[in-house]
């Protein structure tokens, strides 16, 4: 069970999209992608919830006929999600966003006893807000109980190598002053030959491909 | 304030909303006021974590009436105040915008358009073009910006601040729910880094000294008490605002005043609308682009001249026929032919302006 939490905009959505499409290949049987996104309902797994679906992975997600306002008018827990850690299998929690977001594991049924739960940073330096050694080591002590860091460092379409492997020295930084492991350096597909099967710092690269482009609304 | 906010340029990537907290911040804004609305809340969001680091400040008030009046007040205390809301919230401002117009306060306001009319959508439109250029009750004295991209929203909320306190006409960037939630990079900077100076801000009331004796007393209205002195006010007001247009009107163009089709678009969809034209035009086709940056006022004898020399102009917006209206009023008496692709509330692509173009060329 791994759950990925992050400022917004990090990018939890897309690495926990790819994860557990990752462990699907791996040949797990019973993968569930869940939709743990209430504060910002703009960008969630809403849109692709049924090509995820068709890729063979359980997905615990509103359908946009069923939500009203978009967030204007509030947004609910689904009464699924709430009960996600019960099922068999693997499960994949999206947690959208911020230290607000974080909360939202309090309302999951059996989070807080949960010994298998992993929660994850997801940390893209070109965000301002997580910029710098000291802004990650100060976000991430506000998030409460983590497992470790994922360096998701990017500029969208203009990614470069260079974004990565800067990300990836900032963040093994960042977690070795916050005592945690950093648990991978996500790197989108195209790049994945330049940087290789480890980043600078000898984090291990997992491959991304983007979805989320596709979800806007 | 003597701290600079971007020590250096940076390639940074963000959402639209974070994007002119961080241009407000940039701009040396001192103080927000605001109400929340979607899509416009991460500029609260982002403004209130980052006002506390920088000794910027920031209220939320009961409602967007109160929100414009307070960014009025902030103004008149000589504060570079702003304010951001979207749809139903910009409807209610337009009572202390006009009393901006009114007394000429150098107000910046962000809108971020959703659907409409009414509440609608939260999500995104160009519904808002009439209400923000021409909205409340009055004559349009305001300059609005409207912006493409993450890169534009960063440099026209520095810039709105300076068109404000240059001229002293409430200013607008006026985007969208797209704008506002997408993400895309940009380059962040420091104004001063890019010889860009910050108009200073100066305070209306509590000057000085004693009014009458050592300073002119300070008289700022919004009421007359005879229809003619009204009517000469807003006579320096109008020569101040036309004097004032050439010198801020914006445009962007690609080969408008030598081709027979003309595109025509503003803000997020004039990004399709380029893209449509730079691919028709590799295919061969003899169609141009033009895109107004500043909506109010918009760079009309530039538009005449298209208008002119092309045979059609074909608007696209989101929108039915809200910039359309401004661009027949610029152009009255041209002798193009007016044609649109108008998709009120709903996004447009770069295919659908081409597939337009096709059927008209």
């Amino acid at each position: 069970m791994e759950g990925y939490i992050g400022e917004y905009a990090s990018g939890k959505s897309e690495v926990a999209v790819n994860r557990a499409l990752d462990l699907l290949h791996q040949g797990h049987s019973e993968v569930t992608l869940v939709d743990l996104d209430i504060v910002e309902p703009c960008y969630t797994l809403r849109p692709i919830k049924n090509k995820l679906e068709s890729m063979g992975l359980h997905v615990l997600a509103w359908e946009t006929r069923q939500t009203i306002g978009l967030g204007e008018t509030g947004n609910i827990l689904r009464a699924e999600n709430r009960w996600a850690l019960r099922r068999e299998g693997d499960i994949i929690l999206d947690i959208g966003y911020g230290v607000e977001g974080a909360k939202t594991l309090n309302l999951l049924e059996g989070a807080k006893e949960e010994a298998n739960l992993y929660v994850i940073v997801v940390v893209n330096i070109a965000r301002p807000m997580t910029a710098s050694v000291n802004d990650i080591v100060s976000y991430v002590n506000e998030m409460g109980t983590v497992y470790g860091l994922i360096n998701n460092s990017h500029l969208g379409d203009d990614t470069n190598v260079e974004i990565i492997q800067d990300g990836a020295r900032m963040v093994t930084e960042a977690a070795r002053k916050l005592g945690l492991p950093v648990v991978a350096t996500t790197v989108i597909r195209e790049l994945m030959e330049d940087i290789g099967p480890y980043d600078c710092m000898g984090n291990p690269v997992r491959g991304l491909t983007r979805f989320m482009p596709s979800t806007l609304w | 304030m003597a701290e600079k906010v971007i020590q250096e340029e940076k390639r940074v990537f963000m959402t639209g909303n974070e994007v002119v907290a961080w241009g407000a911040l940039a701009a040396n804004a001192e103080i927000m006021y605001g109400y929340p609305i979607t899509p416009q809340n991460e500029i609260m969001h982002y403004w209130t974590r980052l006002a506390p680091k920088h000794g910027r400040e920031f209220l939320q008030t009961e409602d967007e009436l109160s929100a414009g009046f307070t960014t009025n007040g902030g103004v008149m205390a000589g504060r570079r105040a702003f304010t951001a809301t979207a749809g139903p919230g910009n409807t209610l401002m337009q009572e202390p915008i006009s009393m901006a117009e009114a007394m000429r306060l150098p107000t910046v306001t962000v809108i971020q358009q959703r659907g409409g009319p009414s509440t609608a959508t939260v999500i995104y439109s160009q519904q808002e073009v009439t209400l923000t250029t021409l909205g409340g009750n009055g004559e349009g004295l305001r300059v609005v910006y409207s912006t493409a991209n993450h890169q534009e929203l960063f440099d026209y909320t520095i810039k709105a601040f300076n068109t404000a306190w240059k001229y002293r006409f409430p200013t607008f960037v006026l985007a969208d729910g797209y704008q506002a939630k997408m993400r895309e990079s940009l380059v962040m900077y420091d104004p001063a880094a890019k010889g860009i100076e910050m108009v200073p801000t100066e305070a209306f009331v509590g000057k000085e000294g004693t009014p009458g004796v050592d300073r002119e007393p300070g008289h700022f209205r919004n009421t007359y008490n005879v229809e003619e002195e009204l009517y000469d006010v807003l006579q320096g007001y109008f020569a101040d605002y036309n004097k004032m247009a050439p010198q801020v009107a914006e445009y962007k163009e690609i080969a408008s005043k030598e081709s027979k089709v003309v595109v025509m678009a503003h803000g997020v969809v004039a990004r399709a609308a380029k893209a449509a034209v730079e691919d028709l035009r590799t295919a061969g086709y003899d169609v141009g682009y033009f895109r107004p940056i500043t909506l109010r006022p918009l760079a009309v004898p530039e538009l005449r001249e298209v208008a002119n020399k092309a045979e059609k102009i074909l608007v696209v917006e989101s929108a039915n026929g809200q910039l359309d209206r401004l661009l027949k009023e610029a152009i009255y008496g041209c002798s193009a032919e007016m044609l649109s692709l108008f998709k009120p509330g709903v996004g447009i692509t770069a295919e659908e302006v081409e597939a337009r173009v096709k059927e008209i060329v």
